[in-house]
């Protein structure tokens, strides 16, 4: 019983996050110095707990609290090795924007809110991904959209943010909605909110060959919540313009809580592989979402929006790699994903640095066919030895196949950028050894991630025939692209192709139907309306001219 | 110079026209200079936002800045109510003020009827756009849209290299450019703007052309037109500011504008294009008796009784600072005579008012040490090729072309051909990584593997032990680079531009010392410290480097001005003009960084062996300095009333998170041209340019002259660039530093969306409580004849302007080192009360 015990020490980091929220309410103020160093303090507490309770999974296994609650729903913590390393992760990231919040907001006179709003999002997400229990984790999930909402308009003046943050909020709402149906159908289902006495029945029908009664229903309606979650296509708009907020908010919502979709998959991937349809759509869409926004990506002009259509993008590719079954590939591109997109946005202001050390000599294409054909069966090849190397079984892991097909896409690129360019012999050398790094990297994180989530997770399933259909389809889609994009600097820019770049700029106007349906041209709260001179006196001395303000009614 | 050449295409587009077109162009090109350009952020340039107004008086273009752009040219009336409250305004200045505009009104009163009067502050109110008034009759928004729609496109036009994929042909025209964009981007229709397309498309293709139809179809007369392009202008002051400096730029090297020209004619047929596309009858109405209060108006001859006292009260703000700044000389008689001993060094520093504390503190730490200030350029105006680099920056004012282009380079042949190689390969290897760091697709199969690596940086980086990204100066290159790389001053038969001949090193080092008055009493060494900063992640980083120079840090400039002046054929050619420099004395190229107060010398290999010990002693002394100079600047760089520590001020040049890593040039408000000796002792705070002058040696006054022209000329840009941003941060600041996005790699976006932003950022220039500049308006005070003053006042119309409409204020020094005389405009002067204090 001592872990049980040791295990609800947990509920201390969240805790603590609270703690200071409240505490922000009585200092919401300019330069808060308790909340700072509450929150501070929330933040080291909170790194001391993930390693502490991942010791306690590593020794005991799979950890819960007993359940406060009733009826077997209410609020219960699971510790095992996908709820901590996702924990580990937001305490790490946490840490950083909690930080570099105290100085980059010096000064601002509502830094006290600002720090309790941070807290309070924190919070919520740690309880998301330690939830244990079906209600607990529909409780959080809201939680965590409210108080990222409370973070998006803070600023409160700002038309454009309140336009993206009402964008978000009808999602979310609907969001949440597709997760309240799919809980409750499990609830009567199952009778129960413990997520682990639900695995354990899915897993006992499946082996014995049922499918469980409702079970596409359920899974579709999780797909849905996590699709709406994590801004996919068609409803990204909102992420796009959601910098109307300081950056820490950007790198904790985008590293932090955009995962909520992927991981709401993993959470439920007994649920997600016991369906067949529902892993259709996230193939489908997140496939999709995956090349529409990494291709909009290269059209940005400006770099928080440009790193907002990478997030939609990798989030889309997560998705993806969820439908396949590859829940532990998708995890690592998760947690790698953060780390990446957290120091993206922190260190978004080092743009003109880069510009600046772009004044080195470049190298310039030469547009060879044979050396970027050879730059491509290069590419291929170095990954079609470590997949040999590594024994990678072709038929049984046919999905990781398909994740490696991307790797050995990128290793194409990498290729053929150097062997096609008018760089020496040392270039090909350095860019062959940087192929190699990042194909050992891949294979020894692939199988890790592997290992460590095994007892988590389903076992690698074969995908059915539609499956590998539409995967095919993808990944053929998902090559042409790359190949283009190789071509592309050898061929010269024509009226088509710009009308393209700026089709795709505009992100194929979704977000513009979007925004006349949410009706945010209209005038919205304190915006100040253009005060015209519509009589002489106005400009000229007379001092008492009332200026007349056309009526306004607000939306 | 690539973008010159493609201005000056352009500008070919504008030739062919009719008389009419010729007389609308002529009435463009009028409004366009209206607007001062803006720099990229890689080279930032401190910029008066009201260069084109400087013929005009301060106060009319108050009022029409206010009523073409909304645009405030003074804080609220309760700042200075509260100045007043504390007793920093007095009575006695308030009274100067309204004397001077021949207001009887008693001071006490004045004050009175402002307090009680709750309405002091008025919402701008401006002249009408149609967007305005549509934004009115259809309760949209339009400008958010229209200036949304442009800043979009714009930012695809002008970019520099963000987007991988460019949606805009750079090459072309770019009126031709905005409307291949404009048939194209489905958004205005979408958005409910009906056939906006085949609008764009009906318009012709040639931009005053177009211009002149768009102007037809608003109605537009030539009495309305003037304020009417001004106030489009306005609306999208950023990317227009923008426009104009690459007609700045073009014009400066003998090209033709014609960029702004082409931006304004997007900006007039988007108007005219919105008006045909909404066209609803109560819109028509109303913007036709809107655009008819364009006519009726002088905005020069009345003066809004608000604004008018908002002005009186600037001005006795104003009347208040100086008070204090002339009071400070006003003391005991100062020797301007310096001391018969060989110093042990003289300093040269830059005139930035960063310079002052630190001289301040050097001569307390070795009172052997003189001090001297000129503009950091030290009069070699060069362009300068780093290692590695295809073309070359100009470091010096952008007011100046370039002089001779000098490479970077580390001396020893062999060594500097692996270090070219170096930088060479990595930066190919950059783009490598980056084609599949960045691609499509591609970038899935980066994160996966290579996204964990981040988790270390981002400690790394937040601990301040790792740069966020390299740093652009010393990319590519291994860590003996930066420690041993030099100037070459060689030339070269085959490009007449490079290095500098003998000859040229000669007249160079003549005039140089000329202007910096020393050419005679050389100390043991000569240090010429230009300055530069140290900060990560901050976008503005070049501005703290050197807002006059284009964002260049002064270092290059020092190592080929001490390159030159320890050249024994220089030396000896220079005793023909009575320049007798000792041979023991040496030259030292020094930078001092303005973040941490530390200054180093950067040839030190150049010192002769005996001279080791008195280096080791200077080198004491300037760690002193820099300590002391931090200890004073921490009582400004507070977080919560505790000043700084040493070592958080020195934590502050590497903190990614860090919005204020020092102040810049924040509360400049004086500069002082003028012997040292004047100066020497008084607390400055920071706040004044100072400029070393002996008139007494400038017989033909040509120095003073290079002076009034130049110097003040920049210092007045930088003053006035921080007061428009402080006095209206929404038009001529970048607003809040939390929320900004870089845009194009030529400046910032606040938020997702809007018009590019320019000028000073809110962090910039407030600490969250209070205003660390003040916005007052440049006191200059020259040791000099008002004679030979007022010779060159006569001579330059643009600088007696200055001083005449009130953008400057203008006084003199006396023989005793007081300030005796006030400038009162159209070369009369006012005696200053001995007893002012």
């Amino acid at each position: 019983m001592n872990q049980y015990f040791l295990s609800l020490l947990t509920i201390a980091s969240p805790l603590f996050f609270a703690v200071t929220a409240l505490t922000s309410w009585f200092e919401q103020g300019l330069r808060p110095t308790l909340v700072k160093k509450m929150a501070v303090a929330s933040t080291w507490i909170s790194i001391l707990v993930a390693a502490m309770s991942g010791f306690f999974v590593f020794e005991y296994g799979v950890l819960e609290t007993p359940l406060i609650g009733i009826e077997g729903l209410g609020l219960s913590l699971r510790l095992d090795s996908v709820s901590i390393l996702m924990f580990s992760m937001i305490a790490l990231i946490g840490f950083i924007v909690v930080r570099f919040s105290l100085n980059y907001l010096d000064g601002d006179d509502r830094q006290g809110a600002f720090i309790g709003r941070l807290a309070a999002t924190m919070a919520s997400v740690q309880l998301l991904v330690l939830s244990g229990n079906l209600g607990i984790l529909f409780l959080s999930w809201v939680l965590t959209s409210m108080s990222l909402h409370r973070l998006l308009i803070f600023y409160k003046e700002r038309p454009g943010a309140i336009i993206s943050a009402r964008k978000k909020f009808i999602l979310a709402r609907l969001g949440d909605a597709c997760l309240l149906a799919a809980a409750v159908l499990l609830y009567t289902q199952y009778e129960t909110g413990n997520l682990e006495v639900i695995f354990n029945s899915l897993q006992a029908a499946i082996s014995t060959g049922q499918t469980p009664a409702g079970i596409e229903t359920i899974a579709g309606l999780l797909a849905g919540a996590a699709l709406l979650k994590s801004a996919q296509f068609p409803t990204h708009g909102w992420l796009i313009e959601v910098m109307e907020t300081p950056t820490p908010v950007s790198a904790l919502l985008h590293a932090g809580l955009l995962n909520a979709g992927p991981f709401l998959i993993i959470r439920m991937a007994y649920v997600m592989d016991a369906s067949t349809y529902a892993s259709m759509v996230l193939i489908g869409i997140g496939g999709f979402t995956a090349l529409f926004a990494s291709v909009v990506f290269l059209t940005q002009t400006s770099v928080k929006t440009a790193l907002a259509y990478s997030s939609i993008a990798h989030m889309g590719f997560s998705l993806m790699t969820c439908g396949l079954g590859a829940y532990a590939a998708a995890m690592l591109h998760l947690v790698a994903h953060s780390f990446y997109k957290a120091h993206s946005f922190l260190s978004s202001g080092s743009v003109i640095d880069l510009i600046r050390s772009a004044k080195v000599k470049s190298a310039k294409r030469i547009g060879s066919p044979i050396r970027i054909g050879l730059g491509i069966l290069m590419g291929l090849g170095v990954y079609t030895g470590f997949a040999i190397l590594w024994g990678v079984d072709p038929v049984k892991e046919r999905s990781l196949l398909v994740i490696g097909a991307i790797i050995a896409l990128g290793l194409s690129r990498l290729f053929t950028s150097a062997l096609d360019s008018n760089g020496n012999v040392k270039l090909i050398l350095r860019a062959s050894l940087l192929s190699l790094l990042v194909t050992t990297a891949f294979f020894t994180l692939e199988s890790g991630m592997h290992h460590l989530l095994s007892g988590e997770l389903p076992a690698l399933a074969i995908p059915r025939t539609m499956e590998t259909i539409l995967i095919g389809g993808i990944l053929l889609i998902f090559g042409a692209t790359v190949f283009i994009q190789i071509i592309a600097p050898v061929i010269s820019a024509t009226p088509f192709t710009r009308a393209w770049a700026i089709h795709l700029r505009n992100g194929l106007y979704v977000n513009t139907v979007f925004d006349r349906t949410v009706r945010s041209l209209y005038a919205h709260g304190t915006e100040p309306k253009p005060q015209v001179v519509e009589s002489l006196e106005q400009i000229s001395h007379q001092p008492t001219a009332e200026i007349k303000q056309p009526q306004v009614e607000t939306v | 110079m690539k973008d010159i050449n493609i201005a000056t295409n352009q500008a070919d587009i504008l030739e062919k026209l009719n008389a009419d077109q010729e007389n609308l162009e002529t009435i463009l090109r009028k409004a366009c200079k209206k607007i001062a350009p803006v720099w990229p952020l890689e080279n930032f340039v401190a910029v008066n936002p009201f260069l084109g107004f400087t013929d005009k008086k301060f106060d009319s273009v108050a009022q029409e800045l206010a009523a073409a752009g909304g645009i405030q040219m003074t804080l609220p009336t309760s700042f200075y109510l509260q100045k007043i409250k504390e007793g920093r305004i007095q009575t006695d200045d308030l009274a100067t003020a309204l004397k001077k505009r021949r207001i009887y009104t008693d001071a006490q009163e004045f004050i009175k009827g402002l307090e009680n009067n709750p309405n002091n502050e008025e919402e701008t109110t401006t002249f009408a756009t149609v967007a305005d008034i549509a934004t009115q009759v259809t309760n949209k928004d339009w400008n958010r849209f229209i200036i949304g729609r442009i800043s979009t496109w714009a930012a695809s036009y002008f970019d520099n290299g963000q987007a991988i994929w460019s949606a805009a042909d750079q090459k072309s025209g770019l009126f031709e450019a905005w409307k291949e964009e404009a048939t194209v981007d489905r958004t205005p229709e979408l958005s409910g703007l009906k056939g906006f397309r085949k609008l764009i498309n009906a318009l012709p293709d040639h931009p005053i052309e177009a211009t002149q139809l768009a102007l037809k179809k608003l109605g537009i007369s030539e009495d309305e037109i003037s304020l009417y392009l001004h106030r489009v202008l306005l609306r999208m002051g950023g990317w227009s500011a923008y426009a104009a400096r690459l007609d700045w730029d073009s014009e400066l090297y003998g090209g033709k504008d014609g960029k702004l020209i082409e931006f304004l004619a997007v900006l007039v047929c988007w108007e005219a294009c919105l008006l045909e596309s909404l066209n609803t009858p109560e819109l028509s109405a109303k913007w036709k008796s809107a655009r008819s209060m364009l006519t009726h108006v002088n905005v020069e001859k009345d003066l809004n009784q608000k604004l008018v006292n908002k002005l009186i009260l600037q001005e006795a703000f104003d009347a208040a600072a100086q008070r204090d700044l002339v009071s400070k000389f006003q003391g005991e008689k100062k020797s301007a005579e310096k001391e018969t001993e060989q110093a042990k060094a003289q300093a040269i520093f830059c005139i930035d008012v960063r310079s002052e504390v630190y001289r301040r503190n050097l001569e307390l730490a070795d009172s052997q040490i003189e001090t001297l200030g000129f503009a950091g350029f030290f009069a070699f105006p060069i362009e300068y090729v780093p290692v590695g680099h295809d073309h070359g920056e100009a470091q010096c004012p952008v007011l100046l072309t370039t002089g001779p282009k000098i490479m970077e380079q580390l001396p020893d042949q062999d060594q500097n051909n692996a270090a070219l190689n170096d930088r060479i390969l990595n930066r190919h290897v950059h783009q490598v990584w980056k084609s599949f760091k960045s691609g499509a697709v591609t970038c899935f199969s980066f994160v996966s593997p290579m996204g964990l690596s981040y988790l270390p940086k981002l400690f790394t980086d937040a601990f301040g032990w790792t740069r966020p990204v390299p740093n652009p100066n010393t990319v590519g290159t291994k860590g003996e680079f930066s420690e041993k790389k030099g100037v070459s001053l060689a030339t070269n038969k085959n490009d007449p531009a490079l290095g500098i001949s003998l000859d040229k090193q000669i007249e160079m080092a003549k005039n140089a010392l000329k202007a910096m008055s020393l050419d005679s009493d050389f100390g043991k060494f000569v240090m010429i410290v230009g300055h530069g900063s140290t900060m990560v992640n901050n976008p503005h980083a070049t501005g703290y480097d050197c807002g006059a120079c284009g964002g260049h840090t002064g270092e290059a400039n020092a190592r080929v001005a001490a390159a030159v002046l320890n050249n024994p054929k220089v030396r000896e050619a220079l005793l023909e003009a009575k320049i007798s420099i000792p041979s023991t004395t040496v030259f030292l190229a020094c930078l001092h960084d303005t973040t941490t107060d530390e200054v180093s010398i950067l040839n030190a290999a150049d010192v002769p062996e005996d001279k080791t010990e008195e280096l080791l002693d200077l080198k004491k002394s300037l760690a002193m300095a820099g300590k002391a100079t931090r200890t004073e600047r921490s009582l400004r760089l507070t977080s919560g009333n505790v000043p700084q520590s040493d070592k958080a001020m020195m934590a502050r040049s590497k903190d990614w998170a860090q919005l204020r890593p020092e102040w810049g040039l924040a509360g400049c408000s004086a500069f002082v041209v003028a012997p040292r000796g004047r100066t020497k002792g008084i607390d400055l705070e920071g706040k004044s340019f100072l400029h070393s002058y002996e008139w007494r040696k400038d017989t033909e006054f040509s120095v003073l002259e290079l002076i009034m022209t130049a110097p003040m000329v920049v210092t007045s840009w930088i003053n006035l660039q921080y007061y428009g941003s402080t006095v209206d941060n929404k038009n001529f600041g970048s607003g809040n530093k939390t929320l900004h996005n870089v845009t194009a790699g030529v400046g910032v976006l606040e938020g997702y969306s809007g018009d590019l932003r320019v000028g000073l950022p809110l962090q910039s220039i407030h600490d969250g409580e209070k205003f660390q500049h003040d916005p007052l308006r440049l006191n200059v005070i020259i040791e000099a004849p008002i004679e030979a003053m007022n010779n060159i006042l006569k001579k330059h119309k643009g600088v007696k302007d200055l001083c005449d409409n009130g953008w400057i204020y203008l006084m003199a020094m006396d023989n005793e080192g007081k300030v005796s005389h006030r400038y009162n405009g159209n070369l009369t002067w006012e005696e200053v009360h001995k007893n002012a204090a």
